[in-house]
């Protein structure tokens, strides 16, 4: 299952899906790739894991190959299998890919061709995926989310962020037909919050997320989140994750 | 490469492997880190690939050698890695054999077992799972299930693997026939990619004049194939 957590900037995104990757980890058993797409890379550090090479780094080594014109597709697509393997960072059943920024080389349609199948053909291979997705819905529009199953959008209390995980859903639904759509209202002070975002949007809202310092606290000191010890914060996403993956 | 298969045998280094009881179980395996059981030709290590082929007199058919501790040996881990692919036939049109005999090694995928390949790099990493490990998978199953894999190839006659884990010196010097091994390719490769036959401009003309092949495929593909359209403007094709 292929999960992306999408939403307006600063709602929580990176939050959710570190401590979906936390919730993998501790369960252990089901192997799981977990995908850095947002270029500022906020989701390795609040893993406390060190990304090693980008998916940008593989992109420019391809094009550099596809350059020097003595590879075939067949030759590319196993250099992507390889520099892929190498760009993972490992941590017991969790793997993790991070973007990076683009540069942008000119157009390279078939590197980015097979890019994508390659990243999929990845995904297709652990059980579990999760992609912080890059904010606002940029990412949607370049198909990215084209193979997603599930699409968890955050909004915190406000307005404003409820209306772009609307926009992400409409134009996600075109893209991704197939696939799931789920408000998860963030940074929650009290429960009337909750009752508002669902009188205001015809999204499903599937859960709700407290305020909580524990998360906060391990934002500012930038500790790993695989260790966050049971919080209210985590409660609340484990019981949404275990209801989607 | 003949001389460096002698000089190990010589000092009692190399030894061909035994076939195990039965071909081990196919399938594409993706290992993890903590699922692994032994890592070999890591990309922070010393890791060669060479894909050569010749004469079917230069080749001992179904012969998988190894110089270093095999699977069970190795003390887990992580350790160097040398693949040598050796086949032999009747080569009519190189390149598409040469393709043919290429994809026969990147299909080869056996259970509990990760392989990847950087062409570019002529660097191969391999990871053997915990439970494969356990299960007795031995390089002679790698090798034979590669042989198998190469035989399907129509002019393919004869096939033999060599496998280096002894140590970095050791796939280190493996380096120099790889080299040689990869200028061909790339050659080749550059000649159906590109489209160029301008001897001239081409960086490896050297390499083209010097393999007898190469020159018949250039003189045979000059004029006859069009330009490919990612370098449509460079190079030329006319
Ligand atoms: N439930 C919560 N309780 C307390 N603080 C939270 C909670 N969720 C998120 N935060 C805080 O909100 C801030 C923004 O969160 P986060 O970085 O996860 O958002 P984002 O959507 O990924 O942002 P961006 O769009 O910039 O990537 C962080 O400081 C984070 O600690
Ligand atoms: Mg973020």
């Amino acid at each position: 299952m292929i999960l992306a957590i999408s939403g307006k900037g600063g709602v929580g995104k990176t939050t959710i899906a570190a401590v979906a990757a936390r919730a993998l980890a501790r369960d252990g058993s089901r192997r799981s790739l977990i995908v850095d797409a947002d270029p500022a890379g906020g989701l390795a550090m609040a893993l406390g894991m060190k990304p090693g090479r980008t998916l940008n780094d593989v992109r420019k080594e391809l094009i550099h190959e596809v350059k020097e014109g003595a590879r075939d597709e067949r030759d590319l697509a196993v250099s992507i299998d390889y520099l892929l393997a190498e760009a993972l960072t490992e941590r017991g059943n969790l793997a993790l890919l991070s973007i990076g920024r683009p540069e942008d080389a000119g157009c390279y349609c078939k590197v980015n061709v097979i890019l994508k199948d390659a990243i999929k053909g990845l995904a297709a291979r652990f059980d579990e995926t999760v992609v912080d997705a890059e904010a606002g819905i940029e990412q949607v529009n370049r198909k990215v989310l084209g193979s997603v199953d599930y699409v968890l959008l955050v909004a915190d209390t406000s307005m404003k962020a409820v209306r772009t995980a609307e926009t992400i859903s409409a134009v996600g639904a075109t893209m991704a037909p197939g696939a799931g759509f789920g408000l998860l209202v963030n940074r929650v002070t009290d429960e009337g919050q909750v009752e508002q975002v669902r009188a205001a949007t015809d999204l499903e809202v599937v859960g709700w997320v407290p305020e909580d310092p524990t998360v906060r606290r391990f934002d500012e000191e930038e500790l790993s989140f695989l260790d966050l010890p049971d919080c209210p914060a985590s409660d609340a996403i484990d019981a949404v994750l275990a209801s989607i993956l | 490469m003949k001389a460096l298969i002698e000089e190990w045998s010589g000092e009692g280094r190399l030894r061909t492997l035994e076939p195990g009881a039965s071909p081990w179980p196919r399938g594409y395996s993706l290992v993890l880190q903590e699922d692994t059981g032994l890592e070999l030709g890591n990309p922070s290590g010393a890791s060669l690939s060479i894909l050569a082929w010749g004469e079917p007199s230069e080749v001992c058919d179904g012969r998988v050698s190894l110089v270093g501790p095999d699977v069970a040996e190795a003390g887990g881990g992580s350790i160097p890695f040398g693949q040598v692919v050796l086949v032999g036939g009747e080569f009519d049109n190189e390149y598409d054999s040469f393709r043919d005999i290429r994809d026969a090694v990147y299909d080869t995928h056996l259970d509990g077992f990760s392989v990847r390949t950087l062409p570019s790099r002529q660097t191969v990493w391999c990871r053997v799972s915990t439970e494969a490990r356990e299960g007795g998978f031995s390089l002679a199953d790698l090798g034979a299930a590669l042989i198998e894999e190469l035989k399907t190839v129509e002019p393919v006659s004869c096939a033999e693997v060599l496998f280096v884990t002894s140590e970095r010196d050791d796939v280190e010097r493996l380096a120099e026939p790889a080299r040689g091994a990869q200028r061909v390719i790339e050659a080749m490769m550059k000649m159906y990619q590109e489209a160029n036959f301008d001897c001239e401009t081409c960086e490896y003309k050297e390499v083209c004049d010097s393999v007898m092949d190469l020159k018949k495929i250039r003189d045979r593909l000059a004029g006859t194939i069009p330009p490919s359209p990612l370098r449509e403007g460079r190079g030329g094709g006319e």
